[in-house]
């Protein structure tokens, strides 16, 4: 299982190349110097600074790992369902990265509540007969309502 | 006096049969979205706000106050009754108003919860009044040097406070905020910055998609993830959820203690409700004459942590109208509406419209007592309310999400944005880094940045003028004072220092 010290750590590497690369963004940017402008007034002075501070806060981020008692070092993501956490954040992306847009609205979102509903309720359900006609008919009635609330009370042309 | 008067016109001229509609319903949706564990304040306020783009200026301020002040309260109700706090604010409320609930006290701690709230929200409102009007007129004479100190105080104070335990992880996301609004064509020369080619990232990352994602997506994943309580199950033997008068009477410092401690920690930028709970939670245990019954179903202190909870909200306005600063992540989003409905928040709010202030507060008083009336009359609907499954809420409340984004500006770049947010908010709270400050960075980097910038083409390049004039200068005493005592190793060499200066002497 992830340690507390081993997910900062790897935060530590991530966030020192993130701050290190702004740092650089800021640096190489435009300094407008056509336009005559101040040179304390450059775009890329503060993306400098945060990008420094945030190497900095790095450092002692990793700095701080070194010390960690035992008995502070907890698990990180070790008190949840794994199972849970994959089927709802793949369901959720797949509908708004993907069938939102592909699809009209209306039918997405039937779709991703249907499915949502069903994949949750099921365990929970001794008929899953129930269970897939109580979903259908949740996913097309939420679907409905939200389409025609945002479509004509809040006059949104939907995705 | 004049404070008074104007407050009491603004609220004449609310008391509307509309109005009162308004109230009824974003009041009720409120608590509702506070009792469930798994929604939050923030969240209630930003997926509102999407709502709202249709609706007439007052009347969407109005509504998402009572979805804030509501969702607060709301937040009560699963803390007394499952041990789970519907909302980070009432962690210190589940700590003796749960115990209660299983001594089969329920209904009388729901009321008490909603006479603290009550009280709270009072007292804030109060010093609203009278401390935001002040603190406009003295914000008038703020120059850019402190107006680019008021941010970095705001993003290190929040950063400090809401962090877990490593103060560090707290600055880290405030300076990944201040990142984030460095994305974006810049507010001085109008110069694009790190927007590699996409054409959608030209005006710069959107707050509500980022805080839908980071408060609406992340709340969802971590709904799932987590494991579900239990609803409290011993049989209610409370006789009344009206709370007795002497009960109020004896705990009368109390309250009033809790919400003048509550609206000062609102007032602090980005440090929310939760963190007003647990100050006067503290404060109370403090002082108490029975603190031996703290955590074991102390009246004195479920009182405390939701006067302090509640108090937090108006606290957090004062900053947020007259500075544009938060006070907490809900005033960040309240903020960002602010704007979307024709206000420009700031020291000139005083000028351009100085009957904000009191319509806002006759606003809070008509949602408190909205509240004390849903409170007290609606205990046994909100126990059938936490019973809501999560198969059937979750995907509704993430349709919200993707609709609420898209309907701001209508294209799908937002909801990518959203996505992204929320992933990287789930993945960052688990390993402890509060949201706050996160969002207090977005909400503020445009503000230091073109502070920073302005100040020294102002200076000729100069920075003294950061340093010296008086305002500047205590905002630098209190940011490097609060930085150094935090740090453990610098915290070590300061205290070796004045050791070996004791020793010396």
């Amino acid at each position: 299982m992830l340690r507390m010290t081993t997910a900062d750590r790897m935060t530590a590497v991530v966030l020192f190349v993130l701050g290190v690369a702004m740092a650089a963004g800021g640096w190489t940017m435009d300094r407008l110097e056509i336009r005559q402008i101040h040179p304390a007034s450059i775009p890329g002075l503060v993306p400098i600074i945060l990008g420094i501070l945030l190497a900095v806060c790095a450092i002692f981020l990793w700095r701080s790992t070194l010390q960690t008692t035992e008995a502070e070092n907890e698990q990180v993501m070790a008190d949840g369902s794994w199972l849970r956490l994959v089927l709802t954040g793949g369901i959720c992306v797949l509908y708004a990265l993907v069938l939102v847009g592909a699809l009209p609205f209306i039918w997405a979102t039937a779709a991703f509540v249907f499915g949502f509903t069903l994949i949750f309720s099921w365990p929970d359900r001794k008929n899953k007969l129930v269970a897939v006609a109580v979903s259908l008919l949740f996913g097309i009635g939420i679907s409905y309502g939200i389409s025609a609330l945002f479509e004509h009370a809040f006059l949104v042309r939907l995705p | 006096m004049s404070g008074l008067i104007d407050l009491g016109n603004a609220l004449w001229t609310l008391l509307t049969p509309i109005t009162l509609f308004h109230v009824a319903w974003s009041m009720l949706l409120g608590i509702f979205v506070g009792s469930l564990p798994g929604l939050t304040a923030t969240m209630g306020v930003a997926l509102l706000t999407t709502l709202t783009y249709s609706m007439d200026r007052d009347t969407a301020i109005l509504v998402l106050l009572c979805m804030y002040v509501g969702a607060i309260y709301g937040g009560s109700r699963s803390a007394i009754l499952l041990n789970i706090p519907g909302t980070p604010a009432s962690a210190a409320t589940a700590l003796d108003g749960y115990p209660l609930a299983r001594s089969g006290r329920g209904r009388y701690a729901m009321g008490l919860a909603t006479a603290g709230s009550m009280i709270g929200t009072l007292v804030a409102i109060v010093m609203l009044v009278m401390i935001a009007p002040p603190l406009a007129e003295a914000a008038i004479s703020f120059g850019s040097f402190e107006f680019f100190w008021l941010a970095v105080f705001g993003v290190v104070i929040s950063g400090q406070l809401t962090a877990d335990n490593k103060p560090l992880k707290g600055y880290i996301a405030g300076i990944l905020g201040l990142m984030v609004a460095m994305v974006g064509s810049e507010g001085i020369h109008a110069h694009v910055r790190f927007s590699f080619g996409f054409n959608d990232l030209n005006a710069g990352i959107a707050l509500i998609p980022a805080m839908v994602g980071a408060f609406g997506f992340a709340e969802v994943l971590t709904a799932m993830w987590n494991r579900r309580g239990v609803l409290a199950v011993t049989e209610d033997k409370s006789d009344r959820s009206l709370p007795r008068l002497i009960d109020l009477w004896r705990y009368k410092f109390v309250c009033i203690r809790s919400g003048i401690i509550g609206t000062l920690v609102g007032i602090i930028p980005g440090v929310g409700e939760d963190i007003g709970a647990w100050a006067s939670y503290a404060a109370a245990r403090k002082t108490s004459e029975e603190p031996e019954k703290y955590g074991k179903g102390s009246q004195e202190g479920l009182i405390a942590a939701e006067t302090g909870n509640s108090a937090v909200v108006p606290g957090s306005l004062i900053p947020a109208i007259t500075l544009a600063v938060p006070g907490s992540a809900s005033a960040a989003v309240l903020i960002a509406a602010f704007f979307i409905h024709g206000i420009r928040p700031g020291p000139l709010i005083m000028i351009e419209q100085p009957e904000f202030i009191s319509t806002i507060a006759a606003m809070l008083i008509l949602a408190t007592i909205a509240m004390g009336i849903y409170g007290l009359s609606l205990t046994r609907a909100f126990i059938q309310v936490l019973k809501v499954p999560y198969a059937y809420l979750m995907p509704v409340v993430f349709v919200l999400c993707v609709i609420g984004t898209y309907a701001l500006s209508q294209r799908i770049f937002d909801v990518w944005i959203m996505v992204f947010f929320g992933i990287a908010g789930f993945l960052l709270r688990q390993m402890k880094y509060p949201m706050a400050p996160l969002v207090l960075g977005i909400i503020l980097g445009d503000l230091l940045d073109k502070s920073l910038r302005r100040g020294l083409t102002l200076s000729d390049g100069d920075l003294t003028p950061f340093f010296t004039r008086p305002v500047s200068a205590c905002f630098v005493a209190l940011i490097v004072l609060s930085i150094l005592f935090n740090l453990p190793f610098l915290r070590r060499a300061v205290l070796r220092l004045f050791r070996r200066r004791g020793q010396d002497a």
